[in-house]
């Protein structure tokens, strides 16, 4: 466990026991209290990470590995986004709204756990932590949809960890350890390749089903759609990156130092990376409502972080770790403003809406930064990392692969002009006409998204500094 | 940093940035706003064109800010550049003063001021920039403001095309991505300071063709630009065919005209879909009857004469194709803009609903036949001698067949403009009550355009001189 980061599990895991009672006859405590504390947590961490003069020395002196310290930004950047605009979006009278926040505050304390711990073991117990809340905040919204989309991530996600808990107990029979440190040097040495090439199979297999990765995409869209829609940003935007994702590039860095023993296991994680883009852009071209359109991208955007993260060379880590950062950024973004949507208009299937730019006009321009910083238009942040990834390719002498992964953001750029088309521009419906734009707090999350987009693609230099220092870190 | 950097710096910067300060403008109110987009415009001009005595007086100014991977942002103001920014520049800043009443009753005004600020500014970029990525950066920049301005009217056929040309464009610039990135691997390095005179594989070559043949609307990917000049308003197709297309001329004499020996297979390649270029869209703007589709085509089958100039390998061809850009972007303007004035007059584009306009719109008329000559060459116009000079230079590198392609596409651009004249000032009215004149402001731009058209051919040598300058300076490969 990285100590230097433990308060930032501890302090939202305290306030999430305190908001019950606390908040019991206020309601209005409860989002206060969910806020304060990732708030508090954020400047913090910006204080850490962004001071002058850790920028000036290159951010030499992040502590640990850097990973962890820019994951645990970006968990609470999404939370706070999230809870900032429940806050608002949620009404006050509902029964489980104490308990809402106290599971936001829940899952975001496992997924920091998930980033700072140093062995697997604990990675798996936070992992399912974070899972068990996560079902619980999907069967918040207590709709048939909601818990439909509950029990078919129960049902895949479940078998999942089963295959993991199996991969590691046969890491432990084999190297006795399941710390990184030891990992890392039980690869390096001359150990029997079978067993352990078998267990990191299997711990990959639920990792990616966890992450949603085609061929075992099929709870995401139901889960994202079921749930609330701050509930969904919260989940594709960080939850399942860091639940499955995360877990992948960790492994399939160990497994770089395994000598090519386990080139197979890479190589079939690099085939679903690629197939999850093609699959998830295709079908998503095919979806009438907003929510699933976006979580058919998310699966799209995620085969280019597994993509990445199966070719483990250090430019690609690179690319997996910024584009991991990105995703949260412009997801959460999208999903924010598919909420929105809902709110103003009731609705978020594309058919009914139309020329919904006039009524909200900062929702539509902050959805068309997101697109096309997901479609990778420069000079936003999507365009840097996924560029990126695709030196990453051709250096390695994978160019189908580079050039498949390129052409797919015109299909990425083509749903999202048909998104565009149908719900903000082209000819007033009539949800458009009694439509007005949300309040001004449930857009400041969306605006605060899409300011972060640009400054990270107009200041690349900087955060490319950074994930050189990541990268060097974890492979080094 | 001494002026001509500061000016370098500030002719990107101020319309890229200002762009954004335009929706805060119009909160002030409407006149402020379009003030200030027009200063914009005007300022951009000014910044560009006072680079024109530093690169004379034959010194060049750089800015450059490090980027990792040497992926550096570099300015660089040199005499293509700076020829090319002026030019665009100049019709810019004056599409910006004519939309002021242009637009001035359609919705969406703020949108369409900040939009061809940002294209004017990322154009800019374009062109100064000396390092491929950021030639790619501002390139899609140009796609991302031309999508939202074909789709001006929001009614579905009008995004329908606009998702098309943003399509198209981005799919040629995802190509021209992959050729950048062989660039990359092949010689390490993007600077295009540094590649100069470099080779250039013929996978890199073709990718990056693939970009520029989209952007400029040359076969195979020439649809996207008639579309784009019908939906919107007149203003938005000039910025297109005047603008827009010469992007992808610019980036092709940069890129293989003054940076990359281009291999001379891919050179005649060029040359053969050029020429089919030419023919096909002449062909099709024969048949035609929609005014702005047209001069829509007529831009694509021109656009291909200045790739003939340029790949020909021939000094005087590829300074008569510099010299082309600039006269068809004055005479294609003129021709845009008496079209609109036509239009917003007589309430239909279609050409058989025309007909003896000639009595009621006379200065109109005259405009539009001295903007149509300069495009068809005839002397003394500023188009007779860019063509002569892309047909003497092609005609000494010897492909007889690619002449021939080229002589029946300049003899149908005749016809097809002498149709277009005929059928809308001349025969018999069509069933419109003689619709009155343009407005002061309108008539007096086109009959500017005209004029300015007639004086570039009067005074010929100046352009021409710089054009073989310039040439005989950067050319790389050229005989």
């Amino acid at each position: 466990m990285d100590k230097g980061l433990l308060a930032y599990l501890i302090i939202p895991l305290f306030a999430a026991v305190v908001i019950p009672f606390a908040a019991r006859n206020r309601p209005r405590l409860a989002d206060v209290l969910a806020n304060v504390t990732l708030l508090a947590g954020l400047a913090n961490l910006a204080w850490l990470a962004l001071r002058p003069s850790m920028i000036a020395g290159g951010f030499a002196d992040i502590p640990g590995d850097g990973f962890s310290l820019l994951l645990v930004a970006a968990i609470y950047l999404v939370a706070l986004c999230v809870t900032f605009f429940s806050a608002w979006f949620i009404e006050e009278g509902l029964p489980n709204r104490q308990a809402y926040y106290s599971l936001i505050l829940v899952s975001v304390a496992a997924m920091t756990g998930v980033v700072t711990t140093s062995d697997f073991f604990t990675l798996y117990v936070f992992v399912e932590v974070l899972a068990v809340t996560s079902f619980a905040l999907i069967t918040t919204d207590e709709s048939a949809g909601g818990i439909e989309g509950a029990l078919k991530y129960f049902f895949l996600t479940f078998p999942a960890s089963a295959l993991i808990i199996v991969g590691l107990s046969i890491l432990m029979m084999t190297l006795g350890s399941l710390s990184y440190e030891n990992l890392r040097i039980f690869m390096s040495s001359d150990i029997p390749s079978g067993p352990v090439t078998f267990a990191a199979a299997l711990m990959l297999l639920g990792f990616v089903i966890k992450s949603g990765v085609v061929p075992f995409h099929a709870w995401t869209p139901d889960a994202y759609q079921g749930a609330y829609a701050p509930v969904s940003a919260h989940l594709a935007g960080i939850v399942t990156k860091i639940s499955g994702v995360y877990a992948i590039v960790k492994i399939a860095t160990l497994l770089r130092f395994f000598d090519g023993r386990a080139t197979a296991v890479s190589e079939m994680l690099m085939f679903l990376g690629l197939l999850s883009i093609v699959v998830g852009a295709l079908a998503a071209l095919k979806q009438t409502s907003f929510k699933r359109m976006l979580a058919f991208s998310s699966i799209s955007q995620v085969g280019y972080i597994v993509l990445a993260a199966g070719l483990g060379t250090p430019l690609a880590i690179m690319g997996a770790v910024f584009h991991l950062f990105n995703h949260a950024t412009f997801k959460t973004v999208l999903f924010l403003n598919s909420a929105s949507l809902e709110k103003a208009a009731g609705t978020t299937d594309m058919d009914k809406l139309g020329g919904m730019e006039h009524p909200m006009p900062w929702t539509s321009w902050t959805s068309v930064i997101a697109l096309l910083s997901t479609a990778g238009v420069p000079p936003l942040s999507g365009f840097w990392s996924k560029l990126l990834i695709i030196l990453a390719l051709w250096e390695s002498g994978l160019r189908t692969y580079a050039v498949v992964a390129l052409l797919f953001s015109i299909v990425t750029l083509a749903y999202f002009m048909i998104m565009q088309r149908k719900v903000f521009f082209g000819r007033k419906s009539a949800a458009a006409e009694s439509a007005s734009e949300v309040s001004a707090p449930l857009l400041a999350p969306a605006v605060l998204m899409s300011a972060v987009i640009v400054a990270v693609g107009l200041l690349f230099p900087y955060f490319y500094t950074y994930v050189r220092v990541v990268a060097e870190r974890i492979i080094l | 940093m001494d002026l001509p950097i500061k000016m370098l710096t500030t002719a990107v910067a101020v319309p890229v940035f200002g762009a954004f300060l335009i929706p805060i403008a119009a909160r002030v109110s409407v006149p402020v706003r379009n003030a200030f987009a027009v200063l914009l415009g005007l300022f951009t001009f000014t910044a560009a064109a006072s680079l024109l005595t530093t690169v004379l007086g034959g010194q060049t100014a750089e800015y450059a800010i490090s980027f990792p991977r040497g992926f550096d942002f570099i300015l660089q103001a040199d005499m293509l550049s700076v020829f090319m920014a002026s030019v665009s520049a100049f019709v810019s800043a004056v599409i910006l003063i004519y939309s002021l009443d242009y637009i001035s009753h359609y919705e969406n005004q703020t949108e369409y001021y900040a939009m061809v600020v940002l294209f004017l500014g990322s154009m800019m970029g374009l062109v100064f920039s000396a390092n491929l990525l950021w030639m790619y950066v501002f390139w899609e920049m140009t796609g991302f403001a031309s999508w939202r301005l074909v789709g001006f009217f929001r009614s579905d056929r009008d995004v329908a095309k606009a998702n098309k040309t943003i399509l198209v464009t981005v799919f040629g610039a995802l190509c021209m991505l992959v050729g950048i990135i062989i660039v990359y691997f092949e010689h390490g390095t993007l600077d295009l300071r540094a590649l100069h005179g470099a080779g250039i594989s013929y996978a890199a070559a073709a990718c990056i063709l693939a970009g520029i043949l989209s952007k400029s609307a040359t076969l195979p990917f020439s649809t996207w630009l008639p579309d784009a000049g019908v939906a919107p308003s007149t203003v938005t197709s000039l910025l297109h065919a005047a603008v827009l297309v010469k992007i992808g001329v610019y980036a092709y004499a940069r890129i293989f005209g003054v940076t990359f020996a281009a291999p001379d297979a891919f050179s005649n390649l060029v040359l053969y879909l050029a020429g089919a270029s030419a023919l096909v869209s002449a062909g099709a703007a024969l048949i035609d009857t929609d005014i702005k589709r047209i001069i829509a085509y007529s831009t694509v089958s021109q656009i291909a004469f200045i790739f003939l100039g340029l790949a020909s390998g021939n000094k005087t061809a590829f300074a008569g194709a510099l010299l082309y850009i600039l006269m068809h972007s004055v005479a294609k303007g003129g021709l845009f803009l008496c079209a609109g004035i036509i239009e917003q007059n007589t309430h239909t584009k279609d050409i058989n609903k025309m007909g003896g306009l000639f009595a009621s719109m006379p200065w109109t008329g005259v405009a539009f036949a001295l903007c149509s000559l300069s495009v068809m060459g005839i002397p003394p116009f500023g188009g007779f001698f860019s063509k002569f000079m892309v047909f003497s230079g092609a005609a000494q590198n010897g492909n007889l067949a690619v002449l021939l392609m080229f002589f029946a596409g300049a003899v149908m651009t005749l016809l097809y403009l002498v149709r277009l004249f005929y059928k809308i000032f001349l025969g018999e009215a069509a069933g419109h009550d003689s619709p009155k004149e343009g407005s002061y402001t309108m008539v007096a731009s086109v009959m500017a355009l005209a004029l300015i058209g007639l004086a570039l051919g009067a005074l010929i040598y100046y352009p021409s001189a710089y054009a073989q300058l310039l040439t005989a300076n950067l050319g790389v490969n050229l005989q």
